[in-house]
């Protein structure tokens, strides 16, 4: 046997690593694949007609089965956005960039999104964007495959319009 | 002891347990199993007060997975909800102690939890001490290795008596559909399996199972009119014992004992062998005899029955696993348990278990009247 440290111990490494294996789910599976045909799906609430994107079996509000994917548009709204200007470990962006929540059209609750291709200080509550998807061939069925939103120049959409999907 | 509220299983749905369910995730598994719950007592989401959701995020690898629970268990308008990183039955007390305050009249219990997406031997080591036992790469089969040695050593129990229980589970357990092994299989066959950790082999373990359960409780004045039957909880009891394995005589359950004493206590009941049946929560042979002692259990005699649904060792839904006891004595003495009945049956006990060596205890009695005038 080793003599005992003279010091005491102070710390240890407990290293922990724990593998997992995801099932992405029946309705993201299918919205997975989708993405890789250009096509963004949600789910539609049975009672209150209300779309969820990414899809969800139930409606957190109604609690009705949400069993109808639907299609919905490539383009939205900013309903609340924030510049990053701080680097993140891992992301290649150049700041300041703008990370924001986009109420795709059809869709009741926004998904996250960055925006390019502007000014970080010209975006806004109600600018009108669209997706910037990867070029054929280079998508993968994940969330890479949209690279961003870009403005669309349209008219910015009234507050009305947006506030009930911020 | 003076007069608790009475209180009822009134409902209860669960999957199948699978090893893998390769196509849904957690939420489009619980889903399905709230909806039949609420289905069998008539009601809609919006009748019921209260939810208790138990799973572990660790065991299927999403932050916060049990949140978006919530989206599938009713959660608008808000209502109270709590959440516990153990098994349903523990859950299942929370859920009764609001029920004795008087705030709450009905609620709901889920247990989910996606077991297969992560390797729970590696995720139950956490479950030991950081400093001395953990980081030995203790898995929790191991650890219930050493427990069985332990009582082995105290009792002379052989690898033949092991073998017996876990036949006895499996014979019973090949008459329930919801089972994840459902071959019969006999003492001597399962005595020739391999060791998974000597002494236990891998014919008295079972394997990783993944499932949803749901749970429907309610007062009396309520649960009579949701169900024809209910199920009415007399007592219960839980306790922890020491994290430390190094720190208890492993070939013993005090944890368990005690409980039981408090329970049986609360029920008025004189000892376990005026029940008509006991479900355990022991995930081997040797946790199942160190339970039935810790009950005052006779396991060789022919009253009560003990795990007529084949138990844990066929099928242990992590989380879910517990909470399936007490939907199993529901069935048994609400009439719902076909094949597997316990012919009269009028009084139970339901069990569970969860840590490493039985760390934690909960123990329930239920029978068919309710239990205060």
């Amino acid at each position: 046997m080793d003599e005992p440290p003279k010091e005491p111990v102070k710390y240890i490494d407990a290293e922990v690593r724990l593998p997992y294996h995801y099932v992405a789910g029946d309705y993201r599976a299918r919205y997975l694949r989708a993405l890789k045909d250009k096509k963004i799906l949600g789910s539609k609430c049975s009672r209150t007609g209300k779309v969820f994107v990414m899809p969800v079996v139930a409606s957190p509000e109604s609690f009705a089965p949400c069993d109808e994917l639907v299609e919905i548009s490539h383009r939205g709204t900013v309903t609340t956005f924030c510049v990053v200007n701080i680097p993140v470990i891992g992301r290649t962006l150049e700041i300041p960039y703008v990370a924001a929540s986009v109420a795709l059209d059809g869709a009741d609750i926004s998904i996250f999104a960055l925006v390019q291709e502007c000014k970080a200080e010209d975006v806004r509550m109600g600018m009108r964007v669209e997706a910037v998807w990867k070029p054929d061939g280079e998508r993968h069925g994940d969330h890479e495959d949209i690279q961003y939103f870009r403005p669309t120049g349209e008219p910015d959409a009234p507050l009305d319009s947006f506030i009930h999907r911020l | 002891m003076s007069a608790l509220r009475n209180v009822a299983i009134v409902g209860f749905a669960q999957l199948p347990v699978v090893g893998r369910d390769a196509h849904r995730m957690s939420t489009e598994m619980l889903y399905p199993v709230v909806r039949e719950a609420l289905k069998q007592v008539g009601v809609e989401r919006d009748a019921i007060d209260y939810q208790v959701s138990a799973s572990a995020d660790y065991m299927d690898g999403r932050p916060f997975g049990f949140v978006a629970a919530l989206d599938v268990m009713g959660s608008w308008p808000p209502r109270q909800d709590l959440h516990l990183e153990m098994d349903g039955s523990f859950a299942t007390y929370y859920a009764w102690l609001r029920m004795q305050t008087g705030e709450v009249d009905t609620a709901i219990v889920c247990g989910h939890g996606k077991t297969s997406e992560g390797e729970p031997e590696r995720v139950l080591n956490l479950q030991l001490d950081p400093y001395y036992q953990a980081p030995l790469g203790l898995t929790p089969t191991a650890t219930a290795a050493l427990q069985a040695s332990a009582y082995q050593a105290r009792t002379g129990a052989t690898d033949a008596d092991f073998a017996a229980v876990a036949a006895r589970n499996r014979t019973a357990g090949a008459r329930n559909p919801d089972n994840q092994v459902r071959e019969a299989a006999t003492a001597d066959g399962l005595r020739h399996t391999s060791w998974a950790v000597e002494p236990l082999r891998r014919g008295y373990l079972p394997p990783v199972g993944e499932s949803a359960t749901c749970l429907v409780l309610a007062a009396a004045g309520r649960a009579e009119t949701l169900c024809d039957k209910p199920v009415w909880i007399h007592g219960v009891d839980h306790r922890t014992e020491m994290q430390s394995i190094g720190a208890r005589d492993l070939s013993r359950s005090p944890g368990a004992a005690l409980a039981a004493q408090k329970a049986y206590a609360m029920a008025g009941l004189g000892s376990a062998r005026d029940v008509d049946l006991v479900e355990l929560l022991a995930t081997n042979p040797a946790q199942e005899l160190i339970v039935c002692e810790a009950l005052g259990l006779d396991g060789h005699a022919s009253k009560p029955v003990i795990n007529p649904s084949g138990g844990a060792l066929c099928g242990d839904p992590v989380m879910s696993t517990g909470l399936i006891r007490l939907g199993e004595v529901f069935r048994q003495l609400s009439g719902r348990a076909a094949d597997r009945a316990v012919p009269g049956a009028r009084r139970a006990i339901a069990h569970a278990a969860q840590g490493h060596c039985l760390q934690q205890n909960i123990v329930w009695v239920l029978g068919s009247e309710r239990r205060w005038t």
